[in-house]
């Protein structure tokens, strides 16, 4: 029965955007792809619909695709320690499965208070370096600091944002750490210089590694199949 | 010697070291630095059960008035200028005590890139009270640690005092 609501909400959705193609319904909530240059228009139509207006922003976030598809933590062995094991990280080559999909997707979670529905928005980032999607701060200004967080992160630049600077990460932080090539250990760290008086950054000195987490499978490799379970 | 000789005689003999130990080391007021869950059982040690009040440990919201910083918890990069900023502002005689396994050595967060890896790197540490979180009992028992080595410094004499900041070379 819900999935006949939510398809009636799709289908009214379709009406009042007709450029877009209809919402789909996964895991019981309506997705809903649209192009970058359509997003603030569409928005704005989403927001003051009479039928099904949505009218809070509830989450915005990104997605990084470069290693979508490719797994650093596959292994085809398994352990039976309780260590975890130290894996290459993948190459440049190995990361970017498709170069035709844009790397980044802005990802909206939209809630209608009259209709009780949530809508989710995909939007492509368009652009290499950097990546842009224009700013919905216009339409709901909820948006506000997730655009600064999603551009702090991840380095989505939101066209036509009032004031798109960095939320959380320190101040004079460069790169975007939240991307999947940025190296977990960063690429500075913090020390006290007493010459200086102050806080100092320096060169990160960890290695950067890949840690699997302990797992036991079940017999699953031809290889295994001699083996009992161990559980 | 003891409280039968004082009562008999009216007075009591002791070094200007000790009187200033016994005094120092009796009255620790910490400045709460409390940045994470570390904080939770700081605040279970200062309060009615373990009573941190009865060894004169009365927590101070103010660097001018405290004695010693308690860094309970995750120190960001972005925290840590603030960090030394409160250290430099308290008054010397002053004693660090790291509680738990992040200010300790950056410990849950230590391979990411946000966190500094030990409040060690930015201020010189006293005691490490280890745990994730400590138990209030370990805080308690840091704090124990803590003032029986402030009774063997020496105030008058002429040495590098313990605890001195390695930073300063």
């Amino acid at each position: 029965m819900m999935a006949d609501v939510l398809n009636d909400y799709a289908q009214r959705i379709y009406q009042v955007c007709p450029d877009l193609k209809k919402p789909t319904i996964d895991n019981g909530i309506l997705n809903l792809n649209v192009p970058a240059d359509q997003w603030v228009d569409v928005a704005q139509t989403l927001k003051t619909d009479s039928g099904c207006p949505f009218e809070q922003l509830s989450d915005l976030c990104v997605v990084d695709y470069l290693t979508y598809g490719a797994v650093e933590w596959d292994t085809q062995t398994r352990t039976a320690e309780g260590f975890s094991r130290a894996v290459t990280p993948l190459t440049r080559a190995q990361q970017m499965p498709s170069p035709s999909t844009s790397r980044f997707q802005v990802v909206v979670h939209l809630l209608s208070l009259k209709r009780n529905v949530r809508l989710r928005v995909h939007v492509d980032a368009l652009g290499d370096e950097p990546p842009q999607v224009p700013s919905v701060t216009s339409v709901w200004p909820a948006a506000n600091w997730y655009e600064r967080e999603a551009y702090d992160l991840f380095g989505v630049v939101f066209e036509g944002h009032p004031d798109l600077r960095r939320l959380l990460t320190d101040y004079g932080f460069i790169g975007h750490p939240f991307r999947k090539d940025f190296p977990l250990v960063g690429h500075v760290e913090l020390t006290y210089d007493a010459s200086q008086g102050r806080c100092v950054y320096q060169p990160c000195e960890l290695d950067l590694r890949v840690t699997v987490p302990r797992v036991i499978r079940k017999p699953i490799m031809p290889m295994d199949t001699e083996e009992s379970d161990h559980g | 010697m003891g409280i039968d000789y004082l009562k008999q005689h009216g007075f009591m003999l002791t070094s200007v070291e000790a009187l200033a130990n016994w005094a120092r080391s009796s009255s620790m007021w910490p400045m709460s630095f409390g940045t994470a869950c570390c904080a939770v059982e700081m605040m279970h040690a200062g309060s009615s059960r373990y009573d941190l009040d009865q060894f004169g440990v009365l927590f101070r919201p103010s660097p001018r008035q405290s004695d010693v910083i308690i860094v309970a918890g995750t120190v960001c990069n972005k925290l840590a200028p603030a960090l030394r900023r409160v250290y430099d502002q308290m008054p010397e005689p002053r004693w660090v005590i790291s509680m738990g396994s992040c200010a300790n050595g950056g410990g849950y967060y230590h391979y990411a890139y946000s966190v500094l890896r030990g409040c060690d790197r930015i201020i010189p540490v006293d005691v490490y009270v280890p745990g994730c979180p400590p138990t209030a009992e370990a805080l308690l028992y840091g704090f124990l640690q803590l003032q029986n080595k402030v009774r063997y410094q020496h105030v008058l004499k002429r040495e590098a005092p313990r605890g001195k900041d390695v930073h300063d070379g």
